[in-house]
């Protein structure tokens, strides 16, 4: 490596960083938020009796889980304008990736949720509890708890995902890389470097994943 | 308090209970016992409608129902023949997230809609009741079979239900832990609660039974005071299924 390579690691590497500090975790963050939310609300829509709404919920998941993210966000910021709806590349990013993360969040809520026990439905329709109270007080809570490795995984996967957006001229940390790229033609270095940042954003989630484990723990014998 | 009237289960195509009659007085303890398939864990299940019976009646103090074919039943009917009732499991079914105290407050705050210190209050007397102030903090996971069993009944009993269902209560717990629960429910039928218990425990049926309901394939085949149904019964399958649970050979 000579000097002028270290120079430019020198002068791209906190910018690179600013940029993932700036853009890539907060879109992270927030379409974590919103997947979260549309998993948990489409997984007990398709656990519930009601069929239109339950035949919806399966649709998106079908639809989402069986296309690519990446023709998804083309779609959305490429596709729509023609049909008149015109979005930025932030609201596209976060529509997009929600999506995606309420799909298959979805299905680990699901999951989740039919893994407790029979006997603690039960025991909770036996007090006089509504399905709606069992649900809230009792069954949620526990299946929050045995979902937090997938969606800890899911969390991690969406950090790395959100590179896909750069396609869309959402100037994240890979785009910023890639115009760094053309200005330095140094891909091997820039790109490592993005890649060595991603890394270190997704160790130290890991390491909050575990925690969190850790200290759910407490109430469970598992 | 309790009358049941030609009551119908199936599951699928099997018939699990064949028309049964069943009526408790207030106060009084009914033990039913039979082999196992018998029907008597949906019987007692039917009692709180976590298995909705297929035709018959129950009549719970003031909440009736009647059953029948396509017949369906408000569910909001059924919440509150629950209020009602209290239950007790087989797999002990305790909220593992929460510590035995907010086990028993939880139904008080949720669903009886008592405010937080005065369900607290009460929990905390019904955890001295069964013997487990001391474990108040604990949470499930922490306690044997035995406590964890007791909390269950303390859970039960702060809703103030009018009828208490015990559901083989101690058949999975070890068996040194069985005879603190048979204690608990003792001293629950000497308060004079009333009581319905599926149970394999003779000897505790013969002591705390008002009356013994045996059941065998969907029916009734005995019934009476334990005296008369444990000691002299008159049809071949009942002495059959009390030969064996007492170790003798079938002769």
């Amino acid at each position: 490596m000579d000097d002028r390579q270290i120079q430019i690691i020198k002068d791209t590497f906190w910018p690179l960083l600013e940029a993932g500090v700036i853009f890539t975790l907060p879109l992270t963050l927030i379409t974590f938020a919103l997947g979260l939310i549309i998993a948990v609300i489409t997984a007990l829509v398709r656990l519930s009796d009601w069929m239109v709404p339950k035949f919806i919920a399966s649709f998106y998941v079908w639809v989402i889980r069986g296309t690519p993210l990446l023709v998804q966000l083309f779609i959305i910021f490429y596709g729509l304008p023609s049909a008149g709806i015109i979005l930025s590349p932030y609201v596209s990013a976060v529509i997009g990736l929600s999506l995606s993360v309420g799909a298959y969040g979805s299905e680990i809520a699901r999951a989740a949720v039919l893994s407790i026990q029979r006997g603690q439905w039960e025991a909770a329709y036996s007090l006089g509890m509504s399905r709606t109270q069992a649900l809230r007080r009792i069954i949620l809570p526990q299946a929050a708890r045995v979902s937090v490795p997938p969606f800890g995984n899911s969390f991690i996967a969406l950090v790395k995902d959100t590179s896909l957006v750069s396609v869309i001229t959402f100037s994240e940390m890979f785009r910023k890389s890639q115009e760094y790229v053309a200005l330095y033609y140094e891909p091997l270095i820039l790109y490592s470097e993005a890649a060595v940042i991603y890394l270190a954003f997704s160790s130290v989630l890991s390491v909050l994943q575990h925690r969190l484990e850790k200290r759910l723990e407490r109430f469970s014998a598992v | 308090m309790i009358e049941i009237r030609g009551l119908h289960k199936s599951f699928g195509s099997h018939e699990v209970l064949k028309g049964i009659d069943v009526s408790l007085p207030k106060g009084k303890v009914l033990v039913i016992i039979g082999p196992s398939g018998s029907g008597k864990s949906t019987l007692l299940r039917c009692f709180n409608l976590l298995e909705v019976p297929d035709r018959g009646s129950i009549k719970l103090g003031d909440h009736a129902f009647e059953f029948r074919e396509g017949a369906r039943i408000s569910g909001k009917d059924i919440i509150a023949l629950r209020k009602a009732t209290g239950m007790v499991f087989q797999s002990l079914n305790l909220f593992p997230h929460m510590t035995a105290l907010e086990n028993v407050i939880e139904a008080q705050v949720t669903v009886q809609k008592r405010s937080k210190s005065e369900a607290r209050a009460r929990a905390k007397a019904q955890l001295e009741k069964v013997g487990l102030a001391d474990k108040a903090d604990s949470y499930p996971h922490k306690l044997s079979g035995g406590q964890q069993q007791r909390v269950a009944i303390a859970r039960a009993m702060a809703v103030d239900p009018q009828v208490l269902l015990f559901d083989e209560p101690t058949s999975a717990l070890d068996p040194e832990l069985v005879g603190e629960v048979l204690k608990v429910m003792k001293q629950l039928a000497a308060e004079g609660m009333t009581m319905a218990i599926v149970t394999h425990e003779m000897k505790f049926a013969a002591d705390v039974a008002d009356h013994v309901l045996l059941m065998d394939d969907g029916r009734i085949i005995e019934q009476g005071s334990p005296q008369e149904v444990l000691h002299h019964p008159k049809t071949p399958r009942a002495v059959q299924f009390l030969n064996r649970l007492h170790g003798k050979s079938e002769e």
